[in-house]
């Protein structure tokens, strides 16, 4: 449906665009990701013939979009980041104005501007005048817009960009819903919106394609190794423990990452999940196991490196993706252990930001594990290990410091 | 051609959706209706003479001709690409001759009104009990039209030019003084060239002496329409040269 061969497009000595190439087929929901000035609205522009390519062709639904321009600017529906409309005109006019731009007959005006009204949810809204209308409302008239000619292609650049997380789910559930009639081109530089979408990443940095496939396909090609992290009280012997876990099958290496009070901390890595050879060697030696689990980079954490150019060493496993087993204590029992929030914020700090102010008690906090910040229990003071002692609480959850 | 009308139509639409349109509108008449009682008054009650002020022959009516349409042709081009929708335009299957065309009939269509006022005032001494020459008035009146036209044309092709609105009005209006006054200051010269290629784009003359007398001559409404044909030519180059930058 879209090919596009060697499209080169540069803007005085800069090369928006450098030497791409890409297939969509239709029926495709494809996810143009990048940074913001990668190039993807410029990709976009080129596909919908506002731009011409400085060398390539793109070829959309068989037309050149260079020679049968008006071809192929039929047959597609563009929705540009800024959702142009005319702001003094009612969404209804708008929709009217757009079926005689693409010479929608007139006996069939009406039903189509009414049937493109339903399928974006505004057929109450249709005597409102576009300039009154929210950012998500406008979003959903574009996007009326781009859907009256029923085009074969829909592109849309940033589609979510500016919307509050409820009418970034509702667009992108408008967009799901369209991927059953339309070839559909998106790009955006948030990851979820895309993973949430697309079956295909294609992911563009300063111009060039670095990566294209579906996001599973991309996380397994690019992520590398993935790494099982252990916590668990191993005895004194750390060396056998080290050696024991080196011996697993598919283990490449062993990081000790020292001593937690009581407990021990490793790094696996290796090629697959093996937290149940963990595990069985663990209740084989009687370790006692506090967290078991197995981190792969994530596609956003792939696109970060993509994006930042960096080496492998930044795709490191980080707790993004936590799938942990075992026996982690029930955090909402002895969860916010540290960290106290009651104490002095320094003067002229800001007040927005508590969670950094450590308490002025007599063993100063210290962040021991930082999983994600929003799970429950999110660190813990070395100082006072939760196992051995902690008789002066008050209540359970209310922190002393 | 269908989206040419449709975006003739929305033009013309959204002209009057704004203040804009109508302010110019109200101030026209204002001016046009209190001078048209004064030419009255000075002429001693002669109507072909008021009219022919009105039309062509007074300040105001060059004033008008040199101010309203880049006023309303600055937002066209420059605003939308702004904007972001001469984005959705060009991206619309309608070539770009088409929105550069679309818009110039918009504003032609809304010159229209604000000339024909004057016709308003053939009528309403007519059905006083004086008719006026309606042959010169209704000449006077296309070829005002056709002045506004050329006008339009410039103001687009400067609108397409810029993205800042005002620019874009500025350097129309400028543009299509130098227009009206090349003659007269090609008037000065002494070298015949001059004054010859300076009436070539002699508008004033060519409009007194022709439309303004009722005589609708092919080759003064070719001499409109060929300038304005040229202008809207820039406009649209000016359009597409904005895809490249």
């Amino acid at each position: 449906m879209i090919s596009v061969s060697h499209l080169t497009r540069t803007f005085g000595s800069l090369r928006a665009l450098d030497d791409v190439s890409f297939e969509v087929s239709k029926g495709e929901v494809v996810g143009f990701l990048g940074p913001n000035g990668a190039g993807k609205t410029t990709a976009m522009r080129i596909l919908t013939g506002y731009l011409p390519a400085s060398s390539g062709s793109v070829r959309v639904a068989g037309f050149d979009v260079l020679t049968q321009s008006i071809e192929v600017r039929r047959r597609i529906g563009y929705l540009p980041e800024s959702v142009p409309l005319y702001r003094e005109h009612r969404v209804v006019e708008m929709l009217e104005f757009q079926a005689r731009l693409h010479a929608i007959p007139r006996k069939e005006r009406a039903s189509r501007i009414e049937a493109a009204l339903e399928q974006v949810g505004l057929t109450d809204r249709q005597r409102d005048l576009v300039g009154n209308l929210s950012r998500g409302l406008r979003q959903r008239a574009g996007l009326a817009v781009a859907l009256l000619p029923r085009p074969e292609v829909l592109i849309l650049d940033e589609p979510t960009s500016g919307l509050d997380p409820m009418q970034r789910l509702e667009v992108r559930g408008l967009i799901q819903g369209l991927s059953a009639q339309h070839t559909v081109l998106l790009s955006s530089h948030i990851l979820p919106e895309i993973e949430a979408v697309c079956r295909r990443v294609i992911i563009v940095d300063k111009g060039r394609i670095r990566a294209d496939g579906t996001p599973d396909e991309l996380v397994t090609r690019l992520a590398g190794a993935s790494h099982v992290r252990v916590e668990a009280m191993v005895g004194h012997d750390v060396e056998a423990a080290l050696r024991i876990l080196r011996s697993i099958r598919g283990v490449s290496a062993v990081n000790d990452r020292g001593r937690l009070g009581i407990h021990h901390q490793f790094e696996l890595t290796c090629d697959e999940d093996l937290r149940e050879d963990v595990g069985a060697i663990a209740a084989a030696r009687g370790w006692a196991l506090r967290e078991l689990s197995w981190r792969r980079p994530t596609l956003e954490q792939i696109f970060a490196r993509i994006a930042s150019g960096a080496s492998d060493e930044d795709v490191k496993p980080s707790a993004a993706n936590p799938r942990s087993v075992g026996v982690t204590p029930m955090p909402s029992l002895d969860a916010p252990v540290q960290i106290s929030i009651g104490g002095t914020v320094p003067v002229g700090g800001p007040k927005s930001a508590p969670s950094t102010a450590v308490g002025a008690g007599p063993a100063p906090a210290r962040v021991v594990y930082n999983l994600n910040p929003f799970d429950r229990g999110a660190s813990r003071s070395l100082s006072r290990p939760k196992a051995v002692e902690d008789p002066d609480r008050d209540t359970p959850g209310a922190p002393s410091a | 051609m269908s989206g040419f009308l449709a975006i003739a139509r929305r033009e013309f639409a959204g002209l009057f959706l704004g203040p804009l349109a109508w302010t110019l509108l109200t101030i026209a008449l204002l001016l046009q209706g209190w001078l048209f009682v004064l030419y009255l008054k000075t002429s001693g009650g002669d109507v072909d003479i008021s009219l022919r002020l009105a039309l062509g022959e007074s300040w105001a009516f060059w004033a008008l001709m040199i101010l309203v349409p880049p006023l309303i042709t600055m937002r066209m081009i420059s605003e939308e690409s702004r904007s972001g929708l001469l984005e959705f335009l060009l991206t619309a299957p309608v070539s770009d001759a088409a929105v550069v065309a679309g818009k110039f009939v918009a504003v032609l269509a809304f010159m229209a009104i604000l000339c024909g006022t004057s016709l308003v005032y053939g009528v309403a001494v007519a059905s006083l009990g004086v008719a006026p020459d309606w042959g010169a008035l209704i000449g006077g009146w296309i070829g005002a039209v056709l002045c506004s036209g050329l006008f339009a044309a410039v103001g687009l092709f400067a609108s397409a030019l810029t993205s800042t609105p005002v620019v874009a009005a500025f350097a129309a209006v400028v543009a299509n003084l130098a227009l009206v006054t090349a003659p007269l200051l090609g008037g000065l010269s002494d070298q015949l060239f001059v004054r010859r290629a300076v009436a070539r784009i002699d508008v004033l003359d060519h409009h007194k002496s022709a439309f303004l007398a009722g005589v609708l001559d092919t080759s003064y409404f070719v001499f409109f329409v060929a300038w304005t044909i040229v202008f809207l030519f820039l406009a649209v180059r000016a359009v597409e040269a904005r895809r490249w930058r």
